[in-house]
């Protein structure tokens, strides 16, 4: 705003300023312009710069005026009057150039003014169009929230309409189908209409049927009552035929008796005639024998001849026996003998041998030196002999564990005596350590002799030197240095009391080891001594004995084990000691109890089997029971009867229909004859006579044959 | 009970030689029904060393095992019995199928007046029952008797009573199952049967 320079000049002062010349006038209309001015200043607060060129205008008329004024009275010459008037036209001149420069000015003050206003207006403008741009961009956010809430309401009934759609063509489909569904089930019952028409058909046709079929059975029932008084007919026929069927039966058993005793009697006839070969052929052997009973003296002589031969025969077995016996007895006291002697012989050497044995015995006595007369002394020498072996035995035997002790306790002794080796080498390099630790303290303490020397040195320098205030810290310092001479002291002093042990440690160890050794020594040369006694050989069979003891101690092992096995599968199968033990049961348990039921049980089946077969038997052969009722010995049963009954009326049946057919058959006849006038008759198999009535001899008839 | 199993701490000889005869008792009766030597319907539940025994009702074998064991324990108590062999033999062939065989071992130096001995009923019913338990399951392997069989009982005494033999099964398989003890008996268990001919 500023910058803008508008300016507002009233043109009737400036006119005023024009036309007077005077410079009261002029100071007027300046105060004028200058009450305008504050005015124009106090009306308008947003005018400043305004006013400060109004201001400035102002001054720059007010010194023109100035300016003028002041030329105006320099003038006042004539020739100059027309200088005057020049001037003054000059003046004016220039005062009216200044007034259109004024006039100009103030016209595009005011122009700018006009803007000014115009540019406010116009951001007024522009800024009431921002707010109703911002309104209206308020509103069109608005508008197009809402267009959006529009949109997607609009989307979602359009979902709503598109499901709608689809619920739509489904309920459409279905109503289709439905329908459809509708047509068929209109369709079916059409159907069904038909076929129960059809069917309300069909039960008319059957009623229809049904009164045809009853009226048959009308008639079928009166031709079974017809058919059943036939029947009855028949049956009676039957049971004639029955009777006399079973008169024929009777004869046919009475034949049959006839016929069993006929045959019996022609077994009795061939065993007489069996007999009557067999005396026959007994008289033969009657005549033969008879022939022979003539020689029989004969053979009685010759039997007793042979009789006394046989005697005599047996007396000479008999001693031909007992000199068999004595010559066997003789041979074996031969034989005997003969030993005897053999062993005689052989005694008789053993004999001399024995003598020389004996000689030299009794020679060993002359030998040896001892008091041996008989061989008692020697058995007697002998025990002692063994005595005295028995005891260097024993001696033996403790000097060997003695030995064994002894190779026990060098063994200890050696080993003991590697340990103090050890332990002597460990003790020499400890105590090399420790006089070496004892060199190292040596010098150490010669060190701090030294030390303490210098320092004592340069504790008496500094005390002949220095003033007293140093004197507590050189005393605490010195205190402080002798109390670790004192330690080290000390520590020498452990040290070397140390070492005096281990030198008294070591000294002991050397006197043991010495000790030890010269023990070992004598051992050493006690067992060499005891190690002669002790052979090579002896240690062998040991061994030996040893293992042969161990071989026969698994042998019995084994044969142990195979044993208890024994044993355990005895006991298992249920063996048991019979001197010791006996087995018992009672007598009545389940198991005799069931035998005995078992067994009763089987005779009662068998009887019954028996009994049972007999039975069949009887009833296979097929006497009426009733007339047999002694032999059955049965009770007639219900069973029996009823088949009876059924068996009667199986043959009253027979008979009336073979009644009834006789007659029917001859009513045929007749009445074919009485028709056609031809009698057909059966003469034999295959063979047929024709004959008819109107023929002209009673004789004339047809043969005919059929073929088979 | 538990006032009873504190009345009972030692072990008499009377009441071993009770407790062994009972087992006798419900044993042989487990094996009768487990071998179906008597049909299945005839024997009723009861409840022993904390399992179900089977023991019959039949009238007459009732009284003979009665008969027996009674005579047993008498025996027990004189240290008489070494043996009690259960056997089962066919009807028709008289032939032994099978041999239940339980030894008895006494210490004989126990009396009537010793000392009784220390050892827990329940022990000795937790061992009679695995006894029970393994007779139960020799079924599996034993082989099916299905000829009329019926039982006897021999008891190996060194004493007389009513002599029989020893009735062995020629061709057998042996097997031995559980033992218990009272600390005054001691009972092993075997059982022998006929070996089945491999075809």
């Amino acid at each position: 705003m500023c910058s803008r320079i508008t300016v507002r000049v009233r043109p009737r002062l400036f006119q005023r300023l024009e036309a007077s010349r005077d410079p009261g006038e002029r100071r007027e209309i300046q105060a004028e312009s200058g009450r305008l001015s504050r005015r124009t200043a106090g009306d308008r607060m947003d005018d400043l710069g305004e006013n400060t060129t109004v201001f400035s205008t102002l001054r720059s008329f007010n010194n023109f005026l100035s300016e003028g004024s002041d030329t105006i009275p320099r003038t006042s010459e004539p020739d100059s009057v027309s200088r005057m008037l020049q001037l003054q036209y000059e003046q004016r001149i220039q005062a009216e150039e200044q007034a259109d420069y004024v006039r100009s000015h103030s016209r595009i003050l005011e122009v700018e003014w006009e803007k000014q206003k115009m540019e406010v207006s116009h951001k007024r403008a522009r800024i009431e169009l921002e707010k109703a741009a911002q309104n209206s961009s308020w509103n069109y956010e608005r508008e197009a929230d809402r267009n959006q809430e529009l949109i997607t309401q609009v989307k979602q009934l359009r979902e709503k309409e598109a499901d709608v759609e689809t619920k739509l063509k489904d309920q459409i489909d279905v109503n289709k189908s439905l329908k459809e569904d509708l047509g068929l089930q209109s369709k079916k019952l059409q159907e069904k209409e038909e076929k129960l028409a059809e069917a309300n058909q069909m039960i008319d046709v059957l009623k229809a049927k049904i009164s045809e079929q009853q009226q048959q059975q009308m008639g079928q029932e009166m031709q079974l009552t017809t058919l059943r008084t036939e029947r009855q007919e028949l049956h009676e026929q039957v049971e004639v035929q029955h009777k006399k069927w079973q008169e024929a039966v009777q004869k046919i058993q009475t034949l049959e008796a006839a016929q069993v005793v006929n045959a019996e009697n022609e077994q009795k006839l061939k065993e007489l005639e069996n007999k009557m070969t067999q005396q026959e052929q007994d008289s033969v052997i009657v005549k033969n024998m008879r022939s022979d009973l003539g020689r029989i003296p004969e053979l009685e002589k010759e039997l007793r001849q042979l009789k006394e031969k046989n005697a005599y025969c047996r007396e000479v077995e008999d001693n031909n026996s007992l000199l068999k016996e004595e010559l066997e007895s003789l041979r074996k006291k031969l034989e005997r003998l003969e030993k005897l002697k053999e062993e005689k012989v052989a005694l008789e050497l053993e004999n001399e041998k024995l003598l020389a044995k004996l000689q030299s015995w009794e020679n060993v006595e002359q030998t040896s030196g001892l008091n041996i007369r008989s061989p008692e002394d020697l058995s007697r020498e002998i025990v002692l002999l063994q005595q005295r072996e028995l005891l260097l035995k024993q001696q033996n035997s403790s000097v060997t564990t003695s030995a064994r002790m002894l190779e026990k306790t060098r063994q200890q002794l050696q080993d003991d005596a590697l340990n103090l080796r050890t332990q002597l080498l460990s003790e020499q390099k400890k105590r090399e350590q420790q006089e070496a630790n004892a060199r190292r303290m040596e010098k150490r303490n010669i060190l701090l002799i030294k030390a303490r020397d210098g320092m004592k040195s340069i504790l008496d320098s500094y005390d002949n030197e220095l003033a007293s205030n140093y004197s507590p810290q050189l005393n605490r310092r010195v205190r402080e240095a002798e109390d670790m001479v004192h330690a080290l002291h000390t520590h020498i002093s452990e040290l070397e009391h140390q070492l005096s042990q281990a030198l008294e440690d070591v000294g002991n160890h050397k006197l043991k080891a010495q000790t030890l050794e010269a023990e070992l020594s004598v051992l050493q040369k006690q067992v060499a001594v005891a190690d002669q006694g002790i052979t090579i050989e002896e240690g062998n069979e040991l061994r030996q004995k040893i293992e042969e003891l161990e071989a026969e101690r698994s042998h019995l092992d084994k044969a142990n084990k195979v044993l208890e096995m024994k044993l355990e599968r005895y006991t298992l199968q249920g063996d048991y000691d019979p001197t010791k033990t006996k087995v018992l049961h009672l007598s009545m348990n389940p198991c005799s109890l069931a035998k005995e039921h078992h067994i009763t049980e089987q005779k009662s089946l068998k009887e019954e089997c028996v009994h049972l077969r007999e039975r069949v038997r009887i009833l296979e052969e097929g006497i009426v029971p009733e007339q047999l009722g002694s032999r059955t010995n049965l009770p007639p049963s219900q069973e029996i009867a009823e088949m009876r009954k059924q068996v009667n009326s199986a043959e009253l049946k027979n008979q009336r229909l073979k009644e009834v057919f006789q007659k029917k058959i001859q009513e045929f006849r007749a009445v074919c004859y009485t028709l056609t006038g031809y009698k057909i008759d059966v003469t034999t198999e295959n063979q047929y006579k024709l004959s008819s009535m109107y023929a002209e001899h009673q004789d004339d008839c047809l043969m005919f044959k059929v073929r088979a | 009970m538990a006032g009873k199993v504190a009345a009972r701490e030692g072990i008499t000889l009377k009441g071993s030689a009770s407790i062994v005869s009972e087992f006798f008792n419900y044993g042989i009766n487990s094996i009768l029904y487990q071998r179906g030597i008597y049909p299945p319907e005839s024997f009723t539940r009861v409840q022993k060393y904390g399992l179900t025994m089977l023991v019959t009702t039949d009238p007459i074998l009732n009284n003979y095992l009665k008969n027996v064991v009674g005579q047993l324990k008498d025996w027990l108590c004189n240290h008489f019995v070494q043996r009690l062999v259960v056997v089962i033999n066919s009807i028709e062939t008289n032939e032994v199928l099978e041999r239940w065989q339980f030894d008895i071992e006494c210490d004989k130096t126990m009396t009537d007046n010793s000392q009784p001995r220390e050892k827990s009923e329940k022990a000795i019913q937790d061992e009679i029952r695995s006894v029970i338990r393994q007779i139960t399951a020799t079924v599996t392997f034993l082989p099916l008797l299905d000829t009329a069989l019926y039982t006897d009982k021999d008891l190996e005494v060194p004493e007389k009573w009513e002599e029989s033999g020893p009735q062995f099964i020629n061709n057998s398989e042996e097997v031995r199952l559980r033992s218990f003890t009272t600390t005054i008996h001691k009972v092993n268990s075997m059982v022998a049967y006929k070996k089945i001919d491999s075809f």
